[in-house]
């Protein structure tokens, strides 16, 4: 039947779709001839908008405070998603001003500033895919700050990165930045060691609480150590020339920069 | 920041319209502002919607969530701004149900602040209309002519897409009723919307 020549069927019929009431095969082939027939899809969408309009005549409700809190909340964590998304993104090309850009900024900042870049692309993504990428960009950017000479990102058995440490060789500085939550209970602490290829583990210092720690270590003891390694200790770690006696909680590579 | 000259409220659509271009450049205050203005009128649609009010806090922060990722397709859909605010929480809102119906097949009587409401029968629902745009004015003026029970039943039609038999199931009414209200309303408001045209 042309519909279009009933124009108070097409009306009826248009009404109840909208409404919904219009249902199985009424409504099946009622969407197929609006596919086929533009005025029957226009007085679809007419009368779609005039039932839709029930929407805005509802009677209003306060809401709670807190439904707003946690949208609040939702679009927070968003918009820092992006942020993080846009910082990588710039930070990944290399331009032909950034070696000297760099240089200037690290020298400036120094291993804090590093630490604070690492800590922006390390933090909050996806750690365990773009573990190896932020490594290798990490690499890039050390290559330019001349103070650093090694790196080494220890992770936990899942590959999720917990400890950022840089050598400063020119203060004599090791850098330890927590990029994980975890967090060692009151009465126990970390151990960094050095895991040199033969001999025991070498006691490179005991953590303290905070996000940015710094242990005093010479070249010496990191030149030629393939490995770092974090342990679970005693409150105050191990004495002075006993090994570790807790469990590894984090691992990693120490990779000396090349230049 | 949006001038609260006179101009502005005496059109909301306009409003609207700019918080959302706002919103759609990801402007957080602009959500903020947006949510101050409609989030009475959304949470009441919510309400009725699901039909109890810890749901329809849910499905108001998905409307927003959803709103704050699509407002940039807002102008395109060419709708008054509380239409297309409407679209979205209704739609959050049947998800919402037909999630829950997933989930808990079998289980089918809950409370229904809503249907209690309705099925009290002569209470009158004034309908609000804070916000709303010309189009709906236009339905107001209609739905005003509707016996309260109908008006109730053919919003309720709507709001939850529900077919006659599922309106005659939750409302406890006899099927012939539910079809009879909803043909007669149907009819009085064609009848009606036809010079709004």
């Amino acid at each position: 039947m042309n519909l279009i020549q009933h124009p108070e069927l097409l009306d009826k019929l248009a009404a109840s779709y909208a409404l919904g009431t219009l249902r199985s095969g009424a409504r099946r082939r009622f969407e197929t001839l609006a596919r086929e027939q533009a005025p029957v899809r226009a007085a679809a969408l007419i009368w779609q908008a005039r039932i839709g309009s029930v929407a805005e005549l509802q009677t209003q409700i306060l809401p709670e405070p807190v439904v707003w809190t946690r949208i609040d909340n939702l679009v927070r964590a968003d918009l820092e998603r992006q942020a993080m998304r846009d910082a990588q993104a710039v930070s990944a090309p290399p331009s032909p001003g950034g070696w000297f850009r760099n240089l200037f900024v690290w020298r400036g900042a120094a291993a804090a500033g590093v630490a604070a870049a690492v800590m922006a692309m390390v933090v909050g993504v996806d750690q365990r895919t773009q573990l190896s990428t932020q490594i290798a960009s990490l690499q890039t950017q050390l290559q330019s700050a001349p103070q650093i000479k090694y790196v080494a990102v220890l992770a936990d058995g899942k590959a999720d990165p917990s400890m950022l440490v840089t050598f400063d060789a020119t203060n004599n500085k090791l850098l330890l930045q927590r990029v994980g939550g975890y967090q060692e209970a009151s009465d126990k602490s970390l151990q960094l060691w050095a895991l040199p290829p033969s001999g025991g583990p070498r006691s490179l210092g005991v953590l303290g609480t905070d996000k940015l720690l710094r242990l005093t270590a010479g070249e010496g003891d990191v030149h030629a150590v393939p490995t770092l390694a974090i342990t679970l200790e005693p409150k105050g770690g191990v004495p002075i020339g006993s090994g570790p006696t807790g469990p590894v909680l984090f691992k990693g590579a120490l990779i000396q920069k090349m230049l | 920041m949006s001038p609260s000259t006179p101009a502005y409220s005496l059109n909301p659509d306009t409003e609207l319209m700019e918080l959302l271009d706002r919103v759609a450049n990801r402007d957080a205050s602009a959500l903020k502002a947006l949510y101050e203005q409609t989030s009475s009128k959304l949470y009441g649609l919510a309400v009725r919607v699901v039909g109890n009010r810890e749901w329809a806090e849910d499905v108001l922060q998905e409307a927003f969530m959803t709103i704050w990722r699509a407002a940039g397709d807002y102008r395109a859909t060419l709708s008054p701004p509380m239409a297309w605010l409407g679209l979205i929480v209704r739609s959050r809102g049947l998800d919402f149900l037909r999630r829950r119906t997933a989930d808990r097949s079998g289980v089918t009587q809950e409370l229904d602040e809503v249907m209690a409401e309705t099925l009290e029968g002569d209470s009158p629902n004034p309908m609000d209309t804070t916000n709303a745009s010309q189009q709906a004015w236009a339905l107001h003026q209609c739905m005003a002519r509707l016996e309260n029970r109908q008006r109730e039943v053919v919003s309720l039609a709507y709001l939850r897409d529900l077919s006659h038999g599922e309106l005659a199931e939750q409302l406890k009414l006899p099927l012939g009723t539910v079809k009879t209200w909803i043909r007669r309303g149907l009819e009085q408001l064609r009848t009606c919307m036809a010079r709004f045209a």
